[in-house]
């Protein structure tokens, strides 16, 4: 095929991608350093580097701190979670794997805010779940909405699915002869797991891990509904700033995020260079 | 004499029972992480079925929230704009997205390397950066268009993340596809584009199916993009649910309309699986 008579194709979507992706970036950059009230620029807007004192600001550091802690607790949680779920399926006897996969999906379909306020619910004492079940004669005490043990929860049990997914899409492409292979040079099940299907389907887990930690680091819903007010994270603080129209605060807080953001897109191009197993 | 050494004496251990255990466990676990999965979904089944509001008690079973949904003032039109968004953007990102990746797929090695990782960018990026950034960019643009806040900046923001999903989704495809079949149909005189409608669309097929269900589902659940990129009053359902969530007012008629969604989505699942299988058989 002439292959050039389409390349084309795809030239205005690189300048979609430079006006909505590479602009943002600009204009945030550029904010970092002034002091106004959101995009308006007028004789009072001043060039500054005061801006950045809000880096110091004891509601932010703990805010970093909390976004850290979360980000890497659910990423972890979701690895160990998630392999096991993704190995289970991979494993299983399973006539219509895709179906088994949809199952796991399906409960992201229903709003995610609905999802994490009825989670909400069941995490006060007096709920819907212990009334029916005090009628049953169980009796059913939690008590946990707005620790960080709910938030936790929430954030786990929001994004285990982007967890399984990468992982089963690189477990499945192993080549099944090279277990057959590593059982016959006579290694164990055991270690045949660690040193040939692990390793095989680690390019999954680093997939898996950057779309978990990135939205349990920067999302702000979860820890407001499940925590109460009381969990305090980066995607709350960046909320409050463009609320109140600081945009210059915000930015400053956003322009962090994306050198995470790019610190991983690094990561995943040097283990999976097409984007194989993003979806 | 000499006795027969056993296996353990050659360093054989049995595991077989460890291995039950081991498995026995390992299900558990997966069947616990299931049931929690699927928990808010079963709360808000019973939550739509409850005729008393009060969130902690279940008083009657009741269908009233099922009418509810089509009374509530502002509920209908909320969905109703949650779908208009949706639709038009996952036909948008559709049909462009899989022009855009035959086009990618065009490329030299390294020019599709460096677009597919900026393609990568909304699909990793914090929804709250995207958000964000798409808001000051029409921010700036605001003294220009004065109106464009709500649903036009919320169709192109929808666009902008559903658009990654479609590309990467039709790419895998397009190069399974053999170039000869291209060949073979432009020299026996087919022009390039009819051909490109005529044989590499129905190969891809699959494809361009799969990621147009994934742009719609994205859409459809986003709130972060939503929240910071709408405006004017513009309001769609997971924005809606914020706000209520905030003022405490959350209607039971949303539960009812979740539970209609998802028992929808379960249906038509099992349809399709159920008609695969029995296509499979002929």
């Amino acid at each position: 095929m002439n292959k050039k008579d389409f390349r084309y194709l795809s030239t205005p979507y690189l300048i979609w991608l430079y006006a909505l992706a590479v602009t943002p970036v600009i204009i945030m950059f550029v904010l970092m350093f002034l002091k106004t009230e959101g995009v308006t620029i007028d004789e009072e807007t001043s060039l500054t580097l005061s801006n950045f004192s809000l880096l110091i600001e004891p509601s932010t550091v703990v805010a970093f701190y909390n976004s850290f802690k979360f980000g890497i607790l659910t990423t972890i949680t979701c690895i160990v979670l998630g392999y096991l779920v993704a190995y289970k399926i991979y494993r299983s006897h399973f006539g219509n794997k895709f179906l088994v996969l949809t199952v796991l999906i399906l409960p992201m379909w229903s709003n995610m805010l609905l999802r994490t306020e009825a989670l909400g619910n069941i995490m006060e004492p007096n709920n819907i779940l212990a009334d029916l079940l005090s009628r049953m004669g169980i009796d059913l005490y939690i008590n946990i909405k707005g620790t960080d043990f709910a938030v936790l929860i929430g954030l786990v049990f929001n994004y285990l699915p982007f967890m399984i997914l990468p992982i089963y899409t690189a477990l499945e492409k192993i080549d099944p002869s090279l277990e057959e292979a590593a059982l016959d040079l006579g290694l164990t099940e055991m270690n045949k797991f660690w040193k040939v299907v692990y390793p095989l389907s680690s390019k999954g887990i680093v997939t898996g891990s950057i779309m978990v930690f990135l939205p349990s680091l920067s999302g702000f819903a979860i820890p407001e509904i499940l925590g109460k007010g009381n969990v305090f994270m980066l995607g709350n603080l960046i909320q409050q700033k463009f609320v109140q129209m600081e945009y210059f605060y915000g930015s400053i807080l956003a322009i962090i995020i994306l050198v995470l953001i790019l610190g991983s897109l690094m990561i995943l191009n040097k283990v999976d260079k097409e984007g194989e197993t993003l979806l | 004499m000499m006795e027969k050494a056993t296996l353990q004496e050659y360093g054989f251990k049995d595991y077989t029972n460890l291995k039950k255990v081991y498995q026995i466990i390992t299900k558990i676990i997966v069947a616990l992480i299931i049931v929690a999965l699927y928990l808010p979904i079963f709360i808000i089944l019973i939550q739509s079925v409850n005729s008393s509001t009060d969130l902690a008690v279940f008083d009657t079973f009741t269908l009233k929230w099922y009418v509810e949904i089509f009374r509530h003032d502002t509920l209908t039109s909320v969905i109703v704009n949650t779908f208009i968004v949706s639709v038009c953007a996952t036909t948008i990102s559709t049909i462009a997205g899989t022009f855009i990746a035959i086009g990618i797929n065009a490329l030299p090695a390294k020019k599709r390397q460096r677009i597919i990782i900026l393609n990568n960018i909304p699909l990793l990026n914090a929804d709250i950066v995207t958000g964000i950034g798409i808001m000051l960019v029409f921010s700036v643009l605001l003294p220009i268009f004065p109106y464009i806040f709500g649903f036009p900046v919320l169709l192109i923001a929808h666009v902008f993340f559903t658009l990654p999903y479609v590309i990467l989704s039709v790419l895998p495809k397009l190069k399974e596809v053999d170039p000869n079949i291209m060949d073979a149909a432009v020299d026996l005189g087919v022009k390039p584009y009819k051909a490109l409608v005529k044989i590499v669309l129905p190969a891809v097929k699959a494809g361009i199916f799969s990621g147009m269900l994934l742009a719609f589902t994205m859409s459809v659940d986003d709130f972060v993009i939503s929240y910071f990129t709408t405006g004017n009053g513009f309001d769609n359902l997971s924005i809606w649910i914020y706000g209520s969530i905030g003022r405490k007012s959350l209607t039971p008629a949303v539960y009812a309309f979740s539970t209609l969604l998802t028992l929808f989505t379960l249906s038509v699942l099992f349809i399709s699986n159920f008609a695969r299988k029995k296509g499979n058989k002929k």
